[in-house]
C-alpha cells in the first residue's frame, strides 16, 4: 500500500468543501486565541474546545480538532514572543530570540517569521506524512498483542525518561494513570474493579474529564498562584513583515528544521518541545552568528518554530496508525479522536481512507489559512492579549464545566473535574510531569488487554514477549529509554569532574 | 516538626498500598484464569509503591530545604481563591439541574468574576457573565444541538 493518489485527491475535495473550509478557519482562529492566552497551552485549548465538535459529522469534527490543535500551536508562540510566557514546552524555544526581538521593537517581524516558519515546517511535514503514514500503517499490521503491549510500554517509558531529572515523579505519574485506567468493568472477565459501588464509575473514569480537569481547571488554579503579579510588558509590534535579509538568514534553518522536527514528532514520547529545542541548538551550532543567538537572532525564531510545527504534524502518524500519542497535547487529541468514534490503528487507513486523507489535506490547507489568519489579524491578536487574565480564568473554568457536562450529561463528572483540577494544581506545583499520567490513562486499558491476550495466546508463558524481532527491538528501546537519563547524567558528572580537576591544577 | 515535603511521598505510599489491598480483594473471574483481573493492577501498585519509596528517600534527604511550593500556595489571596473556586464549583454542581443551565451559569460565572476580578469592576463582571452565559447557551443548545437543562 503506497500513497493512494485517488484517496489523496478525494481527501482534497472533501477538505475543500465550503463547510469544512469554514470550520477549518474557525477552528484555527479559536485555537490560536486560546493557545496564546498566557499560561494556557495547546493541550488546554484542545481540551476546552472539544465540545464544540459535538454534533458534527466525524470527518468535519476531526478537521476542526486538527485546526484547533494547529491553531493552538501557532497561538502558543504569540504569547512567547510578545509576553515571554510560553503556553507549553514546545513554545519555550520561541522565547529565546522572539522576546529579545520584541524588546527591540521587532515583535511584528518575529511574529511574521514564526508564522512563515510554522508554515514551511508544517508543509514539509505534511509531505513526510503522505510518504510515511501508509508504510507505517502497513508495518503496524504486523503487530500482534505482544508487540502492541511492548510498544505502549516503550512509549510510556520514553515519555517518562524525557521528563529529565524527574524520572521518579514521571514514573509515579505514569503509575497513577495506569491505575486509574483499571477503574471500571473489566472487559474480559466482567469483574467490577475499584468502582466503590458507584454505578457512574462502572464504565471507568472518562479520560476527557481527567484531561479537562488537569489541563483546564488545574491550569487556572495554578495560575492563581501568580494572579496578582503584573504580566510581562507587552512590546510594540513594529514592522509586520520580514525583510529580505531576514528571509535569507532564516531560509535554510527553516528548511533543515522541518524534517528534523517531523522525525522527532513521529517518535513516540518525543514531541514539539524536544523538536524545537534540538533544532534551536543545532542551528546555533551551525550558524556563523551564533553569538547573536539569545539576543534576538531571527534564525532563533525560525528554526524552532518550523521544527515544532513539523513535529505536531509528525505526531499525528503514530496517533492515527497505532493509536499511540507522542505528547500531552497529542494525547488530548487522541482522546478527542476516540470520542468522535474513530478507532485509530493501521486499519483506519484501509477502512476510512477518505477521513485520513481529508485530514491530511486539511492540515495542509489549515497551515496556509493559519498563516493568513496570523499575519492579517496580528493587530486583533495583540488586542486579545490585552484581555485581563482575571476575566479569562473564570471564562476558562466555566467552559471546562460546560464541556465536561456535555460529555456524559452527568453531575458526577463535575466532582471528578474538580478533584482532577486539584490534582493538576499539585502536579504542576510539585513539578510532576502530566503527560505520563494522561498517556497512561488513555493507553492503559488497551495495554492491559494486549498484555492479557498475549498471555492467553502463550498459555501464560512470558516467552511470547521475546518471540519476534519487533518485540526484541521494542524491549531494547524500552531499556535504552530508561537508561538514557542515567547515561546522560553520568557523562555530565564525568565532565564536571574533569573540569574541576583542570581548575585544581 | 515533620517536613511538609514528606507528605506527598507518604500520600503515594498510602495510595499504592490501598490499591494493592483493594486489588487482592477483587472478585475472581468466573471464566478463564480466575486471577486475570488482578495481575495488571497488582503489578502497577507494587511498582508505584517502589517508586514512592524512592521519592520518600529523596525528599527525606532534602527535608531541611525550604518547601517552596507550599510557600507559594499560602501566599497572598491564593488559598482563598482556590478554596472559593472549588466551593463555587460544588454549588454549581448542586444547583445545575434545579436552576437550569442559563441561570446557574450566570450565577457561577458572575460569582467567579467577582471573586477573581474584584468588586470594583462590577459592571464588567455582570456584562461578561450575562453575555458569555447567553452566548454559550445559544451556541450549545441551538447551534450544536446539545440538550441542556
Amino acid at each position: 500500500m503506497g500513497v493512494d493518489i485517488q484517496s489523496l485527491v478525494d481527501g482534497l475535495m472533501t477538505a475543500l468543501q465550503p463547510t469544512n473550509l469554514l470550520w477549518l478557519a474557525f477552528g484555527g482562529f479559536l485555537g490560536t486565541v486560546v493557545g496564546m492566552l498566557p499560561g494556557l497551552g495547546p493541550a488546554t485549548a484542545v481540551a476546552v474546545l472539544i465540545p464544540i465538535t459535538f454534533g458534527m459529522d466525524p470527518t468535519t469534527a476531526l478537521i476542526m480538532m486538527v485546526a484547533i490543535y494547529s491553531g493552538a500551536m501557532y497561538g502558543g508562540s504569540r504569547s512567547s514572543i510578545l509576553l515571554n510566557t510560553p503556553g507549553d514546552g514546545s513554545a519555550i524555544a520561541a522565547t529565546f530570540d522572539g522576546y529579545p526581538m520584541a524588546k527591540k521593537g521587532q515583535a511584528g517581524q518575529a511574529l511574521a517569521m514564526s508564522a512563515i516558519a510554522s508554515l514551511i515546517g508544517g508543509l514539509i511535514a505534511v509531505v513526510g506524512f503522505v510518504l510515511l503514514a501508509a508504510p507505517l500503517a502497513d508495518f503496524a499490521l504486523k503487530f500482534g498483542p505482544a508487540e502492541y503491549f511492548l510498544l505502549m510500554l516503550f512509549t510510556l517509558s520514553a515519555i517518562v525518561s524525557l521528563s529529565m531529572g524527574n524520572m521518579t515523579k514521571g514514573f509515579i505519574s505514569m503509575s497513577v494513570g495506569l491505575l486509574l485506567s483499571t477503574v471500571g468493568i473489566d472487559l474480559q472477565s466482567g469483574v467490577y474493579r475499584f468502582t466503590f459501588g458507584l454505578p457512574q464509575l462502572s464504565e471507568g473514569i472518562d479520560f476527557l474529564v481527567v484531561i479537562i480537569g488537569i489541563y483546564a481547571v488545574g491550569e487556572v488554579l495554578y495560575n492563581y498562584l501568580s494572579i496578582d503579579k503584573p504580566l510581562g510588558k507587552k512590546k510594540r509590534v513594529g514592522e509586520k513583515w520580514i525583510t529580505k535579509e531576514q528571509w535569507k538568514r532564516s531560509k535554510w534553518p527553516m528548511i533543515r528544521s522541518g524534517p528534523l522536527g517531523f522525525l522527532i514528532g513521529v517518535l513516540p514520547g518525543a514531541g514539539g518541545s524536544i523538536a524545537s529545542m534540538l533544532s534551536y541548538t543545532t542551528e546555533r551550532q551551525l550558524s556563523k552568528r551564533s553569538d547573536q543567538f539569545g539576543k534576538g537572532a531571527i534564525e532563533g525564531v525560525a528554526a524552532p518554530e518550523s521544527a515544532n510545527n513539523a513535529a505536531s504534524v509528525g505526531a499525528m502518524i503514530p496517533l492515527l496508525t497505532m493509536g499511540i500519542p507522542g505528547s500531552g497535547t497529542t494525547a488530548v487529541m487522541l482522546g478527542a479522536v476516540i470520542m468522535l468514534g474513530v478507532k485509530p490503528g493501521p486499519l483506519l487507513f484501509e477502512n476510512d481512507p477518505n477521513m485520513v486523507w481529508s485530514l491530511v489535506n486539511s492540515m495542509f490547507i489549515g497551515n496556509i489559512l493559519l498563516v493568513m489568519i496570523n499575519i492579517l489579524l496580528v493587530g486583533l491578536f495583540v488586542k486579545i492579549l490585552d484581555t485581563p487574565p482575571k476575566v479569562l480564568y473564570p471564562l476558562i473554568l466555566v467552559l471546562a464545566f460546560i464541556g465536561t457536562f456535555t460529555l456524559n450529561y452527568s453531575i458526577v463528572d463535575f466532582y471528578l473535574l474538580m478533584i482532577f483540577g486539584v490534582i493538576g494544581l499539585f502536579m504542576k506545583m510539585l513539578k510532576f510531569p502530566i503527560a505520563p499520567l494522561i498517556l497512561a490513562l488513555i493507553v492503559g486499558g488497551d495495554m492491559e488487554q494486549n498484555f492479557r491476550k498475549s498471555l492467553v495466546a502463550s498459555d501464560g508463558g512470558l516467552d511470547i514477549f521475546f518471540a519476534s524481532p519487533i518485540c526484541i527491538a521494542l524491549i531494547g528501546l524500552t531499556i535504552l529509554s530508561v537508561c538514557y537519563p542515567l547515561i546522560v547524567n553520568g557523562i555530565k558528572r564525568k565532565k564536571m569532574r574533569t573540569q574541576h580537576k583542570e581548575w585544581d591544577m | 516538626m515533620i517536613s511538609t515535603r514528606l507528605l506527598m511521598p507518604v500520600f503515594f505510599i498510602f495510595v499504592s498500598i490501598g490499591f494493592l489491598i483493594a486489588t487482592f480483594n477483587l472478585p475472581k473471574a468466573k471464566m478463564g484464569d480466575p486471577n486475570a483481573p488482578i495481575y495488571f493492577p497488582a503489578v502497577i501498585s507494587i511498582f508505584l509503591l517502589i517508586v514512592s519509596v524512592i521519592y520518600l528517600i529523596r525528599e527525606w534527604r532534602a527535608k531541611r530545604k525550604e518547601d517552596e511550593p507550599l510557600k507559594r500556595l499560602k501566599a497572598g489571596r491564593t488559598p482563598v481563591l482556590i478554596v472559593s473556586t472549588l466551593v463555587l464549583g460544588l454549588i454549581y454542581a448542586l444547583v445545575f439541574f434545579h436552576l437550569g443551565f442559563l441561570v446557574s451559569t450566570i450565577l457561577f460565572l458572575g460569582a467567579l468574576l467577582f471573586l477573581v476580578n474584584g468588586k470594583s469592576r462590577w459592571l464588567v463582571n455582570i456584562v461578561v457573565a450575562l453575555l458569555f452565559s447567553l452566548a454559550s447557551w445559544y451556541a450549545f443548545s441551538h447551534l450544536l444541538n446539545i440538550s441542556l437543562p
